[in-house]
């Protein structure tokens, strides 16, 4: 019983990580219908510039984190700015586009920090807290505190400020939501940021768990992409429960099984998927029809 | 005789590739079979992604399956390659349609994540598991055995897998430029219209798949047999995004565009080795850039630039023999139009449609007599449209039943409902836009069962003879419309009227009993409103029943023999004009209750 809770600490602060991860592509999916395949190659961006300020600049980690979310932010109006005319003709075309801008990012990472990853430690002095007769470590706590924190942040937002109801009208009847004077292409563009900023922070915090390096992406974008459809793509609290779900089947297939971790969410996804097609919370979207 | 004309192109390239290893040493030419073996992966990356508008990430994944399966089945379990080899493609079809799956049910976004997904799950065991050989890879893979013929040579290679090319990509190119590449990109292009046309979408899909895991599952057991070694790298996310910049760099919809494609990135990877990551660079800024300006990539340039040159290809008349006598092939003979079981095409009974909470038809009936012109009526948002939806299949209704011609259809799927001979327009045009208008047409003309394209590996020569008189029916009926001299036209660039005349021309080319017309006269002028109603009459007189949904008023009254008014879902009034016109139910729905009264009060 022990080992059950102690393993599901663990599956859930890399589930906080992946949850993420899953309402960075879910934020931009609800907001336009596209899907956006260089996402996690964002994540790894913001893992990078992250750990470039924080060991090369010494910059304090909080401050280093903010540059990385500034940095992919930008990254993420650019590609918006970029695929902007594909927008109205083909959504295809544009998911496309954000696989190319995926292997840019890649090798522009490649180029600037070498193929080969590095190991970062933990920003914070990683303690082991015994908390009755688990043990919790204190950057495991930080993780949560700060998913838990950017989560709060984006419900605000989406909410409770202005802009943040208007990409919900967007969301919800774009053309309707044009009729009442809402710029779409600049709630689209801030869709990409938002999500691009949470793909840094994702990055950023699974750094010292992982390894960084410029492939790290793939597994971590498959992850978030199933997560994100188990809850049922384009819902934030969907993405939450998908992005634990996978964390806890991570940690829990250990063993032999833990070089499978990929088949295995793979192989989970695909059964989810044909059993509810529309994922748990069911299907957020723009209607294109 | 009748006489072909056959251009340089194709029998120049041959050639060039023939006498090609003659000028290349012995790394070139163990390239050369690089670029060949990587030209058919990216075709069959074509048929899917760019003819069935399928994205599919996991290509090279299918590639890595035909390889390892062969590779295993001759090292682990001592297979002759010949027998593996067929094996092998077989597993590579079979891991296709597995992937394919969701598709029956999915958007395309999803398959691309669902495709993704398997290409990282393939990687990951190809890395890890114990009978992949692991990162390490299987080495020591036998070459085929070939009588005479040593197939460890480069050179031998290169024939053998030019060969291999040559036939598929003849039959990739038979595909392209008939029926089953027709149907492909009808779906890519509107798949509610391609339903509606007969297409069984869900099918379709999955052949797409099939057809993309047959050429890379062929590729794949060449590569294992040729190079003799395989590891988890070369079938990789790597080769798969280059795989992917090959077929939407060279032009997504062109087989040409993908070969010239897979030519320049493999050539590029190849003899610029050490600026790997320069290459992947550009290659990504190019997928970027050709989405975003060049959609139809390469390919799509250059058929843009021969347009503007009017470059005069040179070309042989070369005589082709036509069995029997020297008469053109006749037309099919006009299949005759369903005998109708009863005096009644169409029977709605008490129809209901909800969409969550909004009840968008309730209790509907109608009855429309064989051959009546019948009308319906009614405020925006009565729910016409809803009702055509439901008759043609696109939409399921919630209760109720419909019958065609005495015949319980209810529930029937739009391509099933096109087969009995239900055809439809839809309110906003539906076109296969990127088809020409001929092609538009010949999508409906097109009444073969799916089971007709086992013709394309049986007997290949006998599809083109079909084309062929397909493709004069069409352009019969596109004559009738005056529309013979757009047939090239795509159908996206003609004028809005014309666009609704091919619409109509589609709808009739698959010899509906009961064409259902959406707002017809819609944008159409005075001029072309008459003629509209000229040629509804004459498709009546052919004995079609036609039943048209329209706004115009003045239309409706001089052509519908029949009405049926819909207001917030229901029936409210069903008559001839006249009777309509008089109803003070009708007058109320339309201008209110106040000119209702008015109405009344008048002498």
């Amino acid at each position: 019983m022990t080992w059950v809770l102690q393993t599901a600490i663990g599956g859930l602060s890399t589930g906080a990580v992946y949850a993420l991860v899953a309402m960075g592509f879910s934020i931009v999916y609800r907001t336009m219908g596209l899907v956006n395949f260089a996402h996690a190659d964002v994540v790894m961006i913001g893992a990078y510039v992250t750990v470039t300020f924080f060991l090369g600049a010494r910059l304090p980690f909080g401050l280093s984190l903010l540059a990385a979310i500034l940095v992919t932010g930008a990254l993420g109006v650019a590609m918006e700015r970029v695929l902007r005319p594909l927008e109205s003709r083909d959504l295809n075309l544009m998911l496309i586009g954000t696989i190319g801008f995926g292997i840019v990012l890649e090798s522009v990472a490649i180029l600037i920090w070498g193929s080969f990853g590095t190991a970062v430690p933990t920003p914070i002095p990683n303690l082991p807290l015994r908390v009755g007769g688990l043990v919790v470590t204190t950057y495991q706590l930080l993780i949560l505190a700060v998913a838990a924190v950017v989560t709060a942040l984006l419900f605000w937002f989406l909410d409770r400020t202005k802009l943040g109801t208007a990409m919900q009208a967007v969301a919800m009847d774009r053309i309707a939501a044009t009729a009442m004077g809402v710029d779409v292409a600049a709630s689209n563009a801030l869709a990409f940021a938002i999500g691009s900023g949470m793909a840094a922070v994702a990055g950023a915090l699974v750094g010292p768990l992982l390894y960084v390096s410029p492939g790290m992406g793939a597994s971590i974008g498959i992850k978030g992409f199933a997560a994100a459809i188990l809850g049922g793509f384009g819902s934030i609290p969907g993405a939450i429960v998908g992005g634990l779900v996978f964390g806890l089947i991570e940690a829990f297939s250990s063993g032999p099984l833990s070089a499978y971790s990929d088949l295995i969410t793979f192989v989970v996804f695909a059964l989810a998927m044909s059993v509810r097609q529309t994922g748990i919370f069911g299907e957020r979207t723009v209607d294109r029809a | 005789m009748r006489v072909a004309r056959v251009g340089p192109g194709a029998p120049l390239l041959l050639l060039a590739l023939l006498v090609l290893p003659v000028f290349l040493d012995l790394y070139t030419a163990h390239v050369a079979v690089l670029i060949l073996l990587f030209v058919i992966v990216a075709i069959g990356l074509s048929l899917v992604m760019g003819f069935g508008g399928q994205v599919n990430l996991a290509q090279a994944a299918f590639f890595g399956t035909g390889a390892y399966a062969s590779a295993i089945l001759t090292t682990a379990y001592g297979w002759n390659p010949w027998l593996a080899a067929p094996v092998a493609v077989l597993a590579t079809c079979l891991m296709a349609l597995v992937v394919g799956l969701p598709a029956l049910r999915v958007q395309s976004h999803y398959l691309g994540i669902v495709s993704l997904g398997l290409a990282v799950a393939v990687a990951n065991l190809l890395t890890n598991a114990g009978f992949t050989g692991g990162a390490s890879g299987i080495s020591k893979i036998p070459p085929l055995p070939f009588p005479g013929v040593d197939l460890t040579d480069d050179y031998n290679d290169y024939y053998l897998v030019l060969a291999v090319l040559v036939v598929l990509v003849a039959l990739a190119r038979l595909i392209a430029g008939t029926t089953l590449g027709r149907r492909l990109k009808a779906m890519r292009d509107d798949t509610v219209a391609a339903a509606a046309s007969g297409i069984e979408i869900p099918y379709y899909r999955l052949l797409a798949f099939l057809l993309g895991g047959l050429f890379a599952g062929v590729a794949g057991v060449l590569y294992a047999h040729l190079v003799r070694y395989v590891s988890p790298d070369t079938f990789g996310l790597d080769t798969m995004f280059l795989l992917l910049a090959m077929v939407i760099i060279g032009g997504q919809d062109s087989i040409w565009g993908a070969a010239v494609g897979a030519a320049l990135l493999i050539a590029a990877r190849n003899l610029l080795a050490g600026l790997e990551t320069y290459q992947q660079l550009a290659y990504g800024a190019l997928i970027v850039a050709t989405v975003v300006f060049a959609p139809r990539g390469l390919a799509g340039l250059a058929a843009a630039a021969r347009r503007r040159l009017a470059w005069p290809w040179p070309s042989l008349p070369i005589p082709v023999p036509s069995r029997g006598s020297a008469v053109p092939a006749a037309p099919d003979p006009p299949t005759p139009f369903p005998t109708p079981a009863s005096a009644v095409a169409l029977r709605v009974e008490e129809v209901s449609k909800r969409f969550r909470g909004l009840t968008a038809l309730s209790q509907v009936s109608l009855e429309v007599p064989v051959g009546e012109i019948h009308g319906i009526i009614g405020p925006n948002g009565s729910g016409k449209t809803t009702l055509f939806n439901v008759i043609s299949g696109v939409d399921r209704p919630g209760g109720g039943r419909v019958r065609l011609h005495g015949r319980d259809v209810t529930g029937r799927r739009a391509y099933q409902m096109s087969r009995l001979g239900v055809a439809r327009t839809f309110q906003n045009l539906r076109l296969f836009h990127r088809l020409t208008v001929l092609e538009n047409v010949m999508v409906a003309l097109d009444r073969d069962p799916a089971r007709a394209h086992l013709r394309y590996l049986v007997a290949p020569w006998t599809v083109l003879a079909r084309e062929r008189r397909r493709r004069e029916r069409a352009l019969g009926l596109l004559a009738e419309f005056r529309l013979e001299e757009v047939a090239d036209e795509p159908a996206a660039s003609l004028p809005y009227g014309r666009q609704r005349q091919v619409e109509i021309a589609r709808a009739l080319a698959g010899r509906p009993s009961l064409l259902l017309l959406d707002e017809p006269a819609a944008g159409l002028n005075a001029a072309e409103q008459e003629e509209l109603k000229a040629v509804v009459r004459r498709i009546r007189e052919a004995g079609v029943t036609v039943v048209v949904i329209e706004h115009n008023m003045g239309l409706v009254m001089s052509l519908c023999e029949r009405l049926t008014v819909l207001a917030h879902g229901r029936v409210i009034a069903s008559g001839t004009p006249a009777e309509v016109a008089g109803d003070a139910r009708v007058i109320e729905a339309y201008l209110g209750r106040e000119a209702r009264d008015r109405e009344a009060a008048r002498p």
